[in-house]
């Protein structure tokens, strides 16, 4: 396969470079050349690199027939409580109360308990599939048919950073690995020019827990890192000229630095870094006006405003980002993640009341966002995600009064569901022992989500390496990975 | 950015097809066990087929003999028939290996077909093995390990003239080693220009461009040694020291945070390892010593004894470099896997910057690739754990030592001393006010209750009976505190707390402590090493004894370390393991450095992977002449300043750039060479060597940047690991994970973006414009002649004094105020002025005079529109007759007229039409009396037209006009500082062209111009920006 690449490179790219060479390079003349290399785009990297590569985000060839181009993962920090709604343990609402037989891990000793408890929200089933979910996410139970609900997923570790970067990194715990994002953008590039292609939503209330780790490129170039859309203004730094600059100077200044440029690209003919910069500068420029027109979403009409929520103070804020992240992923834009401020899906206490009112702040966006994807016909290539990164335990966190109980950590069994992009819809996958504890059939960790998802994106878990500190990394770190076929459609 | 995609992946592409063909033999008979077969079983099979004593399935891959043998499943290969060899079904149905990991269809067709022809070795095999994979003489015999050996150099004579050879390296890069004796290829490009070269030798060899001096004295030189002078002249700069400092802290991990949890904790002290580099590298300290300190400073240094002296705390400051690694032990993280990330990490930064090897992958298992068993990697571990003892931890705090001399000790104590005696005087004083208070509070009872009370009071607290607790409660006045004192007796407090100021200021004297951070081996700790199963420090298996890598000597000739060398106080591991490491005997450490340094010369080395010269890494380019580089710079005392010269004297480094040349091709600066590079032509770069680093913060937008106004070189702006300074990142400086081994070269918009809108380049714009003011050189009439006019002004406004004529309806005469003061018009130096007397305006309002000098600011539309004007006139005195103002528009005469007198009138006016040229006046005049006629009258005008504006009387306030004269001059300056080089004539032609329009807009466009500055300034600001945002300048040339 890869000979076959190397005998019908060469040529065209010794004539486009010729091109390039001779031409000195314009807007028009830039759109053309990125056209070209649409058509013949590189392969993407796959196996032993020997060479020191220099890195880009030109669009490469995936290793094999992509399901999905883009990603949008909501990513609900802290641990939603799975038994309370998504997975139903009639088990545990018979045992209320009683003591647990099993074996637990805790993180709150001080308040640990043993005694179960139950859910207190009705389940019933939804849609075509029937699938059985909580009474706490009637929008998400409008989806029901469109999304696959993974209940068997597994980290293994109690810890949210412990769990987080494992989702993100591929290994438990270790900081300065690429995040999953910027794995695909090495491997694939971008598909839009006018945007970066792995972007992240972060929230008003303030970073997500593990900061900016969230979005680390790690150990790959800066230029896959994922670059934050403020929850205010300015949402993307340095994209404002100052005031002083906005319009025709900074139009002149451009024009000037692009005639010096060019004049100074002459004197080294075939250098293609310069090239590059030149390039970059106009993508730039194309930026503070792309950018701006992404975010503006007074285009979108009032039925789409309302559908995502934005005419309720409860879902206004989570609504827009959501509404956002489906106009990136129109716009090209690879990769969205949206984060939460802290945890508030870690109910350790109070379980009564805040679980409610977080499922109240993201369940009508989430599930607007699928429905609305759909609609448009782009669920078939945008894959989304919805889930924490880990689950919680179906004992008593004793917080003194019942109405003040709430739920620990667990890392052994919780639940999240994906949409679009190549998975089957309308299906359950995996379950947990009758409380909920641990996940009991067709486990899924971390690593096998991941694998599944570059599956999805034709990108061979196995085979995308990256050359670091002369050691080959991979996403998935040589662990175990397996890519889940039977929730592909 | 898209066309070096393709290049580079079909560079890829192809070097893999070389690699597959250059190491699989087209013939099947030529393929052998040893040199074809073992690297794919090493890689894949060997952890459960070889490399332990427990074989599973009772299968052993490691010789033939056993693998037709075979194991519990009968044999595993029948030579001649991969079709009923066992093993091969076993992989081709991918049951083997277990686990996800697959042997590529290449290579099992390899396996499949050196099997057809029969399973050969190279050479007989033994008929007894050891245990372990043991190292072949195929594995020993890679280009890496081999001793170094100095290739024959031709005569440079023997060289035609055309060749140009110079130097050992050029004869060696152009004699052709694979073909006929004598051979050799001529293809070199021509020198680059004297420009070019001095500006390169700068910027590699001390990271700043030349100054504009110091380019044109090298450009005169007249005589031939000029360039061997300029570089012994940049190899004599203390900057020197802090460029290649720099590259040594890249692969040494520096970083001033401790990382690994999420505290980041900050590293008070690892500068003065940063400063001991520099320091280190200016005085040519030879290159193996250089390395033996840091490895072993302690070791040398000796045991304390009293003071340190000078040398020890130098030496100590060295091992500085194994504390690099990140350490979370004091910060959460201290237990057994904290500990053992540490030593993980640190010896990681030893592999990859020392040995060129990925020793880390031996970590877990024998390398995959490498001939490095497992027992090497925890060999190399037992050097290391006397001082890196995970069982006997010290937390980063700990481990520092302190400088304080005895002498300082003394002095804190003396000091200490006479503190105590003022606390002690306070006491005394306490004590008094407090029986002051108490005998005053006791004149108010009477017997017998006085005498209880005071009993009660004077019993301590938990010996108080019920009864004298009720009694002191019930009586809450009595109980006085020294808290409560100050109610009873007011001036105690101000009295008792001169004491406390007293102390304070006693204590200040006290001399700071400081402390290096050093790795300091306990004197008497030799705990053993154990290899850890799998890299799990919970299952420890045998004791591993102190040694070099195996691969490194001869077969059965390995270099083993003493456990603990007797003359000195500490085991002495890491000295013999320094000693061996820079000796004659050891293959590696003289080519990984002498490769990194010409990495650095030339963008890359002659292995492109310069941390790993293993399996899996590139080969040498040119293996001679890395060699011959090795051994010159062994033999020549590790003098790294003279390899400079050798490679910097070389054609092949001052040949021109070519993008098809193998050697030089055109390079971006790093991140810390473009901010210093900025600095420095903005005429602010502070040069000063050493020191704390330069504090960070965050700023309002969330992005990391240097604190205030620090311009010292970014060499010493701290390196927190969670904090990256965005520029440094957004140009690929390292964030500290570990090490860096080379850094990236990203090119992306967010760059682009940071260098058109970032607030350190407009604020290094600005300063650099300024700069090109000072004194810029004025051209000679031929230069100037092509050059177009330049708009005589940028201003709308006009300031000046006249008259109002009623009969005209006009504003009569207009004259401009002649003197400037620098914040105001008037008539001259000095007020009043012979003529004009008082008149003068300044921002905010004025004064006029007398009749015929009322003032008048003069407001000149550039374009059709509709004005709407909004203003207050004030006047604050209650003196005299106060003032009156009128608005006058060319057009149609006068707008509004208003008086304020100590008061204030608004001069709003809507709906006024003007044409592009028309002028609008706003005259204050006296009315009668010229006393106490200060008056300010801050107008805003907002033009709706086919350009919205907003003008402010206030914020667009401007002096003279800049001289337009000077600006071709300036836009030379702009050049010279920036590029080091005079402007083309048709780059000053873009240049003054690029100028003429700015005035012309930011004239029209009055928020363009930010408050003081003029159209001028900022129009040569924005062209400063651009030069600094540019590509010429983000390139080394």
């Amino acid at each position: 396969m890869e000979s076959k690449d190397s005998k019908t490179m060469p040529p065209t790219l010794v004539s486009r470079r010729g091109f390039l060479n001779q031409q000195a390079m314009g807007v028009g003349s830039l759109a053309l050349a990125w056209l070209l290399q649409q058509e013949d785009a590189a392969a993407a990297p796959k196996g032993e690199l020997k060479e020191p590569p220099t890195f880009d985000l030109t669009p490469k060839r995936p290793h094999f027939a992509p399901r999905a181009k883009a990603m949008i993962s909501l990513f609900q920090h802290g641990g939603p409580s799975h038994m309370d709604l998504t997975d139903p343990k009639p088990e545990l609402t018979k045992y209320d109360g009683t003591e647990y037989s099993g074996k637990v891990g805790y993180s709150f000793v001080n308040e640990a308990s043993k005694k179960l408890m139950g859910t207190r929200w009705k389940f019933a089933p939804h849609g075509q599939c029937g699938t059985e979910l909580s009474e706490l996410l009637p929008e998400t139970a409008d989806i029901v048919d469109d999304i696959c609900l993974i209940r068997s997923m597994h980290t293994g570790a109690n810890g949210h950073e412990v769990s987080i970067r494992y989702f993100h990194g591929g290994i438990p715990g270790v900081l300065g690995r690429a995040h999953m994002a910027s794995w695909m953008l090495y491997a694939l590039g971008s598909e839009t020019q006018d945007l970066p292609a792995y972007m992240v939503l972060t929230d008003p209330g303030g970073h997500p827990v593990d900061g900016v780790n969230n979005w680390s490129s790690g150990f790959m170039p800066a230029l896959y890192q994922g670059t934050v859309l403020r929850p205010q203004e300015p949402r993307i730094l340095n994209l404002d000229p100052p005031p002083h600059l906005r319009g025709e100077p900074q139009r002149q200044n451009l024009e000037f630095l692009q005639t010096l440029n060019r004049e100074h690209a002459k004197r080294f003919p075939g250098e293609n870094d310069l090239q590059a910069r030149i390039a970059s500068y106009e993508l730039a420029a194309r930026m503070q006006t792309s950018a701006r027109e992404a975010l503006d979403i007074s285009q979108e009409s009032k039925a789409t405003h309302s559908l995502y929520g934005l005419d309720d103070d409860a879902t206004r804020e989570y609504g827009t980002r959501c509404l956002i992240a489906r106009r990136l992923v129109e716009r090209g834009v690879r990769f969205v993640q949206l984060f939460l401020n802290g945890q508030p899906w870690d109910n350790h206490s109070n379980l009564g009341t805040s679980l409610p009112s977080i499922c109240r702040r993201t369940d009508k966006p989430s599930a607007a966002l699928v429905k609305d994807l759909k609609q448009r016909g782009m669920l078939d290539e945008v894959l989304v995600h919805w889930g924490g990164e880990i689950g919680r335990l179906p004992v008593t966190q004793n917080q003194g009064a019942p109405e003040k109980h709430g739920r620990d950590h667990n890392g052994q069994g919780f639940s999240i569901w994906l949409a679009g992009g190549g998975v089957k819809p309308g299906m359950t996958f995996g379950a947990t022992d009758e409380f909920g504890h641990r996940a009991v059939e067709n486990v899924v960790t971390p690593n096998d989500y991941q694998a599944t998802l570059l599956h999805l994106f034709g990108l061979d878990s196995n085979e995308l390496a990256f050359q670091h500190n002369g050691q080959k990394q991979s996403l998935t770190a040589g662990r175990p990975a397996r890519v889940v076929s039977e929730i592909l459609s | 950015m898209m066309m070096r995609a393709s290049t580079h992946f079909a560079l890829i592409l192809c070097v893999k097809i070389f690699c597959v063909n250059a190491t699989v033999p087209l013939f099947a008979a030529d393929l052998t066990y040893e040199q074809h077969i073992r690297p794919i079983f090493r890689a894949h099979c060997f952890d459960c087929h070889g490399a332990t004593e427990d074989m599973e399935g009772g299968l052993d891959l490691r010789q033939v003999r056993l693998m037709r043998k075979g194991g519990d499943s009968g044999s595993a290969i029948v030579a001649n028939r991969p079709e009923d060899s066992y093993l091969v079904e076993r992989i081709r149905s991918g049951e083997m290996p277990p686990g996800d990991h697959r042997i590529s269809s290449e290579e099992i067709e390899t396996i499949s077909r050196w099997i057809a022809a029969g399973a050969k070795t190279a050479r007989a095999e033994s008929e007894t093995i050891g245990s372990g994979l043991g190292i072949t003489p195929e594995e020993r015999d890679f280009w890496s390990f081999r001793p170094i050996r100095r290739p024959l150099v031709r005569e440079i004579d023997s060289f035609p003239p055309e060749a140009r050879v110079r130097t050992p390296i050029d004869a060696l890069l152009q004699t052709k080693f694979d073909g006929a004796a004598g051979e050799f290829d001529v293809t070199v490009s021509p020198d680059a220009d004297r420009r070019t070269l001095i500006l390169r030798a700068h910027f590699d060899l001390i990271g700043l461009p030349p100054t504009r001096e110091s380019t044109q004295r090298w450009i005169d030189e007249k005589a031939d040694d000029w360039y061997d002078r300029m570089l012994s002249e940049l190899l004599d700069s203390p900057h020197y020291g802090e460029r290649w400092a720099r590259h040594w802290l890249d692969v040494a991990g520096y970083a001033d945070s401790e990382g690994y949890t999420v505290t980041d904790a900050e590293r008070s002290w690892a500068w003065r390892y940063r400063d001991w580099v520099i320091a280190s590298l200016n005085r040519g300290k030879p290159f193996d010593q250089f390395l033996i300190e840091q490895l072993a400073g302690d070791e040398l240094a000796g045991p304390r004894t009293g003071d340190l002296t000078a040398e020890q705390i130098d030496l100590l400051t060295a091992t500085g470099f194994l504390r690099m690694a990140a350490d979370g032990t004091g910060s959460g993280a201290n237990h057994a896997e904290g500990r053992n990330q540490v030593i993980v990490d640190t010896l990681k930064i030893v592999g990859t910057s020392l040995f060129g090897l990925s020793l880390q992958c031996a970590q877990c298992h024998d390398h995959r690739y490498d001939p490095i068993p497992q027992s090497d990697y925890y060999a190399i571990r037992a050097v290391f754990e006397p001082a890196l003892d995970w069982q006997a931890w010290q937390v980063p705090n700990a481990r520092r030592v302190s400088l304080s001399t005895a002498e300082d000790r003394e002095k804190s104590a003396a000091i200490e001393a006479e503190a105590k005696t003022i606390a002690a005087a306070k006491a005394e004083k306490l004590a008094a006010y407090m029986k002051q208070a108490l005998d005053e509070e006791m004149t108010k009872y009477e017997e017998p209750l006085r005498a209880q009370l005071r009993q009660a009071y004077e019993t301590v607290s938990d010996k108080r009976t019920e009864d004298q607790k009720e009694l002191l409660a019930k009586n809450p006045s009595v109980n006085i505190t020294p808290g409560n004192l100050y109610q009873y007796i007011p001036e105690s407090k101000p009295k008792l707390a001169e004491f406390d100021k007293q102390i304070g200021e006693v204590r200040t004297k006290k001399p700071a402590e400081s402390f290096v951070r050093a790795l300091v081996e306990p004197a008497g700790h030799a705990p053993e090493t154990k290899l850890f199963h799998r890299g799990d420090h919970r299952q420890p298996k045998q004791t591993v004894r102190p040694a070099a890598l195996a691969v490194a000597a001869p077969e059965g000739k390995r270099v083993e370390f003493a456990l603990n060398d007797s003359s000195l106080a500490t085991t002495g591991r890491r000295l013999a393991l320094a000693r061996w490491m820079t000796g004659r005997e050891n293959p590696m450490l003289a080519r990984v450095i002498v490769n990194r340094v010409w990495m650095h010369h030339f963008g890359k080395g002659l292995v492109a992977t310069p941390s790993d010269f293993g399996k899996l890494g590139a080969r040498p380019t040119h293996p001679e002449l890395l060699d011959w580089l090795a051994d010159e710079f062994m033999s020549t005392g590790w003098n790294l300043k003279r390899l400079h010269r050798l490679i910097m004297t070389s054609t092949a480094w001052r040949a021109r750039s070519d993008v098809n040349s193998p050697f030089r091709s055109l390079r971006r600066l790093e991140a810390e060479t473009i901010r210093d590079r900025m600095l420095h032509v903005a005429g602010v770069l502070d040069e000063s060597l050493f020191g704390p680093p330069l504090k960070i913060k965050e700023d309002d937008t969330g992005q990391i940047i240097v604190d205030g106004e620090q311009s010292r070189r970014s060499l010493y702006v701290q390196a927190r690991r969670s904090r990256p300074v965005g520029m440094m990142q957004s140009f690929d400086a390292p964030v500290m994970e570990t090490n860096c081994e080379s850094r990236s070269n990203s090119t992306v918009a967010t760059q682009s973006l940071m260098l058109l809108n970032g607030e350190f380049i407009l604020s290094c714009a600005a300063k650099f414009a300024e700069r090109t003011a000072e004194q810029p050189p004025s051209l000679t009439a031929d230069r100037l002649a092509p050059l177009p006019d330049l708009p005589k002004t940028g201003s709308p406004w006009q300031y000046g004094f006249g008259s109002f004529d009623e009969s005209k309806n006009r504003t009569d005469t207009f004259t401009a105020l002649p003197h400037w003061t620098g914040t105001q018009w008037q008539g001259s130096e000095g007020l009043p002025d012979g003529k004009l007397g008082w008149a003068l305006l300044h921002a905010t309002g004025g004064h006029p005079d007398g009749a015929e000098r009322s003032v008048i600011r003069r407001w000149t539309a550039t374009s059709d529109g509709v004005l709407t004007i909004e203003g207050k006139l004030s006047h604050g005195s209650a003196a005299g007759d106060g003032v009156r103002g009128r608005i006058v528009s060319s057009g149609t005469g006068k707008l509004g007229e208003w008086t304020a007198h100590n008061g204030s009138a608004p001069t709003t006016i809507t709906g006024i039409e003007v044409k592009s040229g028309d002028t609008v006046d706003f005259l204050t005049d006296c009315r009668g009396s010229v006393t106490s006629d200060s008056f300010t009258w801050p107008v805003q005008l907002k033009c709706s037209g086919q350009r919205q504006q907003t003008i402010s009387s206030v914020q667009h306030f401007s002096g003279p006009p800049d001289s337009v004269e000077e600006i071709p001059g300036r836009i030379v300056r702009a050049w010279q500082l920036a590029y080091c080089r005079e402007p083309s004539d048709n780059e000053l032609l873009l240049g003054v062209r690029y100028i003429a329009d700015q005035i012309v807009e930011l004239g029209a466009n009055p928020q363009a111009v930010p408050a003081g500055r003029t159209a001028v300034s900022q129009a040569m600001t924005n062209l400063c920006q651009t030069l600094l945002s540019s590509n010429e300048f983000l390139y080394v040339e």
